[in-house]
């Protein structure tokens, strides 16, 4: 076959398939790595969902401060910090008797699309740390593992594949890596042994996405066309064409060749804001998150299948509120409230939000005193003094893991619901309608039509999309 | 007899009852006894196979029942006999697996016995049970285990024994090898085998041009002989087995340590692989790091302790055994159980482990094993050091087959594309020549256990030199070798081959490595080299505080090699013409840095902000007074060699630090302070600091003076050894580094530099449009082929009409075709232009004849 021949097959193809296929894509020996094994029992799934963008609020986001009201103890000097159960007087919502707090008044207006659920229980991993309960979050196993566990994204990236074969299947915006636990970050940011192929893409900044899918920097349109051109005829001339073709050759210019029309579809004006209304922009830009979301939006449109936009996960920063908490709370939620609010909107005007499933979520949530559990306690990080006599103890600086929010939209959820059941007394945990992370992944991939038991084999053994394939899906959640 | 379902018993202990009696009305549903005569081999065996030994036989036994004979199987279980002889409608067995008992029906995973199936069961026990006693489920013995060294087929005696091991192999499969590949083929393989780099074209004309008849054979000896390049080539392979990396998780916290400094030492030493494995068994000083293991803060699952972890990654690396199932219950792929996982994991523990079986604890207690206990024990009374040292002999000792030929099998797998038993890690399986294999290791073996010898036997075949062959279509089961794979270049081998076309490598190692002689040996210091301060007697005590030294060199041109190393007590950062370049916090590292980026013609600016801490280590608060009282000792050292060659000549400048340095302590307005802007008042969330990294140099200090001499580098309080810096300068050479020694960047992650947080033995080699994306648009090779094509342009050695020529060369070891030359000429533009030379730069590294091995 010429290289010319081979274009022509090639093209109607899509990205995954062509790159996937080849066996020993990867790991510790030279069988196809992620082999699906069909499972007894699996119960077929009508899907109700196409795609899923994922809203991380990095770093720890409050219940009782964001989507599960409590008793409002305004500051003043002096306070006791066992009186304070959330610093956010509540207010109402669209929906009757289900109230937020204080700067969410835009989410406030949309919750008739939501399902919310607030007895979200994080793991119990001992001592806390971030990246290891974000780890577990986003791969349903905690570290460490024996093999190199998948981000859901490129599960649901590999078992699905790409909705629009010019759209990477899994894109992940507004994580930097060169911070803080960078390196923890990188180890659950990766489709580990299913293939790099399966992403995850990485916008680290949503404002330069055109970039990543642009020619180089400086490089004109005609200039990469020219040098693409001038590719194609040196393959022709190479010698080593002589030899025939084998699999090395085929996949490296099947790669390059994907690659160039990526660069070259209309779908890369996806990444690119500046191509956005101005009122619209401006109705999301509230910095780095607001825009991520105005991405996944745009990206959802053009056909990606697994988003996540990220608050950005950086030690001490954003949502992981050592101190600071009330007034630090006060902007995050003027970061995130008008962006998620626009994003349901613009997706429902678009028909979009039907199939699409958004999830706001965290790793744990927090409270003033408890760390951990109340039962389970771990050694407290934050020191809280005995009487709040600055503004910058007013708030939830622990790591609490007994109770948390999770906010759904759109992609088969009920519409108005609530989950779940916290105390209205400290320690607000968890009553009813307990929700752990197995469970949690097991909806999401109900939605998109996954069964919690599917496995891929590695070294021989079955790895389970949940762990040990015993999430399951919560049925309550859906319409 | 009683009939009746003793559910209850199922209530008293954990698993399933195993003992029931059986109904009358269920006796008549039990599928009648088949009619016939039963063959055991024909009809028993596979149901055995199929259903039974996973949990009770090669050396499992769920229950107490074991079915590895038929006197094992007619013992029965804990709770009794399973089978009664003649009575089938009164044997456990048969009830099992009809299932009368909804929970503990057998077999337990996997689809139930067809009443066939259990008609032929019962016309079997009925008939008396007979057995075939040539068949056994007992443990096989393992296999590659023991040595063996087998005869060598006839042939020419100066024929490499692996060829003739193969020629009857070639001939039982109808293969006529073709004729070896030319000697261009030949040396690019051999050069990215042996060192990872692309042949230099004058050394690869040399070797065409060369009449010798053993000239292959030559070349294979002198590029081994390149211990350095062989060590840096290497480490890549070691580093992804040993997973062994300069950042990665666990790091942050101090639960995780490198072994490179050892590891480096090891491989530029050729360490006889038995006392390199020994070493990393039963560690010695920097090797731990291996058998430490990944320690993440928090509460780990019990088959990922440290412990575990240095079972699996032995079995792993060394013996090529998987037991990662083994360390939750035992392993359904092969026969480890879990007390095999324990027996090994406890000998580094320092109290006996109890087992724990997919998460529960089962209150038992292991003991003290290797895998393979044929190989030997473990003195369970011993010390832990006592322990180590036996494990080490068990595993290095000249009677395991296994280790051997595990790393003649991953050479093999490295060198042809495929190893002789594939999946490398399941050494337990036959090799596609078995005798072949077990031949190599025991010449292995028998040859000091040498690495680079064992590759020269692989690369001086003529196997070896068979035209590549491609492989992506071959299944396991049908493989038949007729040469080499087509194989690509790792992402280290495409990164250093960038180098060798642009000359553009990495600035610094983040590997702490140290060559050996006799390389450092040219790099002796060749002017005289002080620590300085801005006071005469700052060894022994200084004022707290930033001291800045300015520097001021002329250069022609741009040098093609600048490298500088530098360290002062306490910190520095360092400038170069109002760049950053890099910084410091250990005196006893000599940091090392390549200029070449930041240095331009004309007048260049080196400044370096050196800082003296507070007692403690505290750094000084900028713009503040120090305390009385917190003075220490402090200096600054530095040395730099700036080289420009052509073809024919080699200019050095060398510049180091000495009075002619100027120095202040003042600067014009307050301070950016550029240190940690972190948030939190109490932290013991783990991380670095964010933000407000000091970038360039925006308020540049004042008030100059001469700096003072304080004394040689080996001045006490520092004692910092000449030799150590020349060392030092010498392992920049040719001041491009290699991409071994650096942590992955984009382009090399892209390209599947894995992240070592597991054991990697075998690299996806396959392109993907995500890493293609990468090499379109991504900057870091932008980077690299920007600034490539600028220096090209910009060196006057370059004569502007060679341009292409060369870069073929360099490139793919050969000249263009006239169609390629024009077509290339026409890209590079008349006159060769920046943007030209970098699209040509891209097209040529992107050609599959770059990309892969042919």
């Amino acid at each position: 076959m010429t290289r010319r021949d081979f274009l022509k097959t090639a093209s109607a193809a899509t990205l995954s398939a062509l790159s996937a296929g080849f066996p020993r894509q990867l790991g510790g020996a030279s069988v196809p790595a992620s082999r699906v094994i069909a499972t007894e029992g699996e119960e077929k799934i009508t899907p109700t969902a196409d795609s899923v963008i994922i809203l991380w609020m990095a770093g720890g986001m409050a219940h009782t401060e964001t989507f599960d009201p409590k008793l409002y103890t305004p500051f003043e000097r002096g306070l006791k910090p066992d009186q304070v159960l959330s610093t956010f007087p509540q207010i109402d919502t669209v929906v009757d008797n289900l109230k937020l707090t204080q700067g969410l008044e835009n989410i406030a207006r949309v919750m008739d699309r939501a399902t919310l659920i607030r007895s979200y229980t994080a793991g119990d991993l001992g001592f806390i740390l971030h990246s290891r309960h974000q780890y577990q979050w986003h791969t349903g196993y905690a570290p460490p593992q024996t093999v190199a566990a998948p981000h859901i994204g490129s599960v649901i990236a590999r078992t699905l594949g790409p909705r629009n074969p010019a759209v990477p299947a899994f894109i992940d915006i507004g994580q930097r890596f060169d911070l803080g636990e960078g390196e923890e970050l990188k180890a659950f940011h990766t489709a580990g042994f299913l293939g790099s192929e399966h992403g995850p893409f990485i916008v680290s900044n949503p404002e330069e996405a055109a970039k990543s899918v642009r020619p180089p920097a400086g490089m004109s349109p005609s200039r990469f066309e020219r040098r693409d051109t001038f590719y194609r005829k040196l393959v022709e001339e190479s010698p080593i064409g002589q030899l025939g073709s084998d699999y090395q050759k085929e996949s490296l210019l099947r790669s390059l060749d994907n690659t160039h029309r990526l660069l070259s579809s209309p779908a890369a004006k996806a990444f690119d804001l500046a191509l956005e209304p101005r009122p619209i922009y401006d109705k999301y830009n509230t910095g780095r998150f607001g825009l991520g979301c105005l991405l996944a939006r745009r990206l959802t449109e053009a056909g990606a299948r697994f988003i996540e936009v990220t608050s950005e996960y950086i030690p001490f920063q954003y949502w992981d509120t050592h101190e600071n908490g009330h007034t630090r709370t006060i902007d995050l939620k003027k970061s995130i409230d008008a962006p998620i609010a626009q994003l349901v909107l613009d997706l429902e005007e678009r028909g979009l939000l039907n199939r699409t499933l958004i999830v706001l979520a965290s790793e744990f949530s927090r409270d003033m005193l408890v760390e951990g559990k109340p039962d389970n306690k771990v050694k407290d990080q934050v020191k809280v003094p005995d009487v709040i006599d600055e503004l910058k103890y007013y708030g939830m600086h622990r790591h609490f893991t007994d109770a948390g929010c999770v906010l759904m939209f759109g992609g088969g959820v009920k519409r108005g619901y609530l989950h779940g059941v916290t105390a209205d007394e400290r320690p607000c945990k968890t009553l009813e309608k307990r929700v752990i992370i197995e469970d949690l992944h097991a909806s999401i991939y109900r939605a998109v039509g996954i069964s919690p038991k599917l496995s891929y084999e590695i070294e021989k053994r079955p790895f389970y999309v949940t762990r040990d394939g015993l999430g399951k899906p919560i049925l309550d959640l859906f319409a | 007899m009683k009939f009746r379902l003793a559910t209850w018993l199922s209530l008293l202990c954990c698993s399933p009852a195993l003992s029931f009696t059986i109904t009358p009305e269920q006796v008549a549903q039990l599928p009648p006894p088949a009619n016939h005569k039963i063959d055991f081999s024909k009809e028993i065996k596979p149901i055995f196979e199929a259903s039974c030994i996973k949990c009770h036989a090669r050396g499992k036994d769920k229950g107490g029942l074991r079915i590895d004979t038929r006197e094992t199987l007619l013992k029965g279980g804990d709770t009794g006999p399973v089978v009664t002889l003649g009575k089938s409608a009164d044997s456990l067995l048969i009830a099992l697996v009809q299932g009368f008992d909804p929970d503990s029906v057998m077999p337990k995973k996997g689809s139930r016995l067809t009443p066939e199936q259990i008609g032929v069961l019962r016309a079997w026990i009925d008939q008396g049970a007979d057995w075939d006693p040539h068949v056994t489920f007992a443990r096989l013995p393992p296999a590659n285990l023991k040595p063996h060294l087998p005869e060598i087929p006839p042939g020419p005696e100066t024929d490499n024994p692996i060829d003739r091991f193969l020629q009857p192999y070639y001939v039982s499969h109808n293969f006529l090898p073709p004729s070896p590949v030319e000697d261009r083929t030949f040396a690019r393989r051999a050069y990215l085998d042996v060192i990872g780099l692309l042949p230099p074209p004058n050394e690869l004309e040399t070797f065409v041009s060369n009449k010798r008849p053993d000239k292959r054979e030559m070349l294979v000896k002198e590029l081994l002989a390149d211990d350095r390049a062989y060590a840096e080539n290497w480490l890549t392979f070691w580093n992804d087995l040993l997973r062994n990396d300069y950042k990665g998780t666990g790091y942050i916290d101090g639960g995780r340590k490198q072994i490179t400094t050892w590891l480096y030492s090891a491989l530029q030493t050729n360490m006889p692989f038995n006392q390199f494995v020994s070493q990393l068994i039963n560690p010695v000083t920097n090797s731990e790091g291996f058998t430490k293991g990944i320690v993440w803060r928090g509460v780990v699952n019990a088959s990922q302790t440290p412990q575990m972890q240095a079972a699996q990654n032995i079995s792993q690396v060394f013996m090529g055994v998987n037991l990662k199932c083994a360390s939750c219950h035992d392993s359904f792929v092969n026969d480890f159980t879990l007390a095999d996982s324990y027996g090994l994991a406890g000998v580094y523990a320092d109290d006996p482990l109890e087992m724990v079986r997919c998460d529960k604890p089962t209150g038992q207690k292991a003991a003290l094993k290797f895998i393979y206990p044929e190989l030997g024990n473990i003195s369970p009374d011993a010390d832990k050091h006592t322990r180590l040292k036996q494990l080490a002999e068990i595993i290095t000792q000249r009677e395991d087959g296994r280790l051997t030929r595990t790393l003649v099998n991953r050479l093999w797998q490295r060198l042809m594309g495929r190893g002789l038993v594939e999946p490398v890690d399941e050494m337990e399986k036959t090799a596609w020549n078995q005798d072949l294999l077990d031949w190599l290791a025991e010449d292995f073996a028998s040859h000091n256990y040498d690495v680079k010898f064992l590759i020269q036997r692989i690369l001086t075949s003529r196997a070896y030199q068979l035209p590549a062959v491609n492989l992506g279509e071959q299944t396991e089961q049908n493989f038949v070798f007729h040469g080499p794979a087509v194989r690509r270049l790792s992402a280290e081998q495409f990164r250093d081959a960038l180098t060798s076309l642009t000359g553009i490598g990495y600035p610094s190692p983040l590997a702490d490595v140290v060559p050996v002689e006799p390389e450092q040996k040219r790099f002796a210091l060749a002017v005289p080299i002080f620590w300085i301060w801005n006071s005469t007697n700052a060894s022994e005590k200084a004022k707290a505080g930033h001291v800045y030294f300015r520097k001021t060199v002329k250069l022609s041109v741009v040098p093609q090699d600048a490298t500088a190393i530098l360290t002062a007590d306490n910190t520095f950062t360092f400038y170069v013409n109002d760049k950053q370049v890099g910084s410091g916090n250990d005196f006893k590292n000599a940091y090392l840095f390549d200029l070449r980026p930041f240095l331009k013609p004309g007048e260049n600016e080196f400044i370096v902000d050196a800082v003296n801490n507070l007692a403690g280590n505290v750094a000084p608060t900028f713009g503040q007074e120090p305390p009385t009282g917190s003075e220490s000792p402090a200096g600054m050292l530095f040395y730099a060699r700036l080289r420009h060659f052509d073809y024919s000549t080699q200019k050095t400048n060398d510049i180091a630090s000495d009075s002619t340095w100027l120095c202040s302590d003042t600067v014009q307005t307050p301070w950016q302070n550029g240190s940690s802007a972190r948030a939190a008042s109490g932290p013991s969330d783990i991380g670095s600091a964010v933000g407000a990294a000091s970038s360039d140099m925006a308020n540049p200090p004042i008030a100059w003076t001469k700096a003072s001499k304080l004394g040689d580098p080996g001045m006490i309080p520092w004692r910092v050894t000449k030799s150590y810096l020349s060392t030092k300068i010498a392992s920049a050479y040719p001041g491009r580094i290699r991409a071994s020694l650096v942590a992955a960047d984009p382009l090399m992650t892209a390209l599947g530099r894995p992240n070592r947080e597991q054991v990697v033995t075998t690299r996806s080699s396959v392109a993907t449009t995500l890493q293609a994306l990468e090499m379109t648009n991504g900057e870091t090779l932008d980077d690299i082929l920007k600034r490539g094509a600028n220096d090209l342009l910009n060196n006057p050695a370059m004569a502007k009409k060679s341009l292409v020529p060369t870069l073929y060369e360099r490139a793919l070891g050969r000249q263009p075709t006239g169609p390629e030359l024009e077509l290339a000429q026409n890209i590079v533009g008349k006159p060769a232009q920046p943007a030209g030379v970098e699209d040509l730069l891209w097209t040529l590294t992107m050609l599959p004849e770059f990309q892969l091995i042919y």
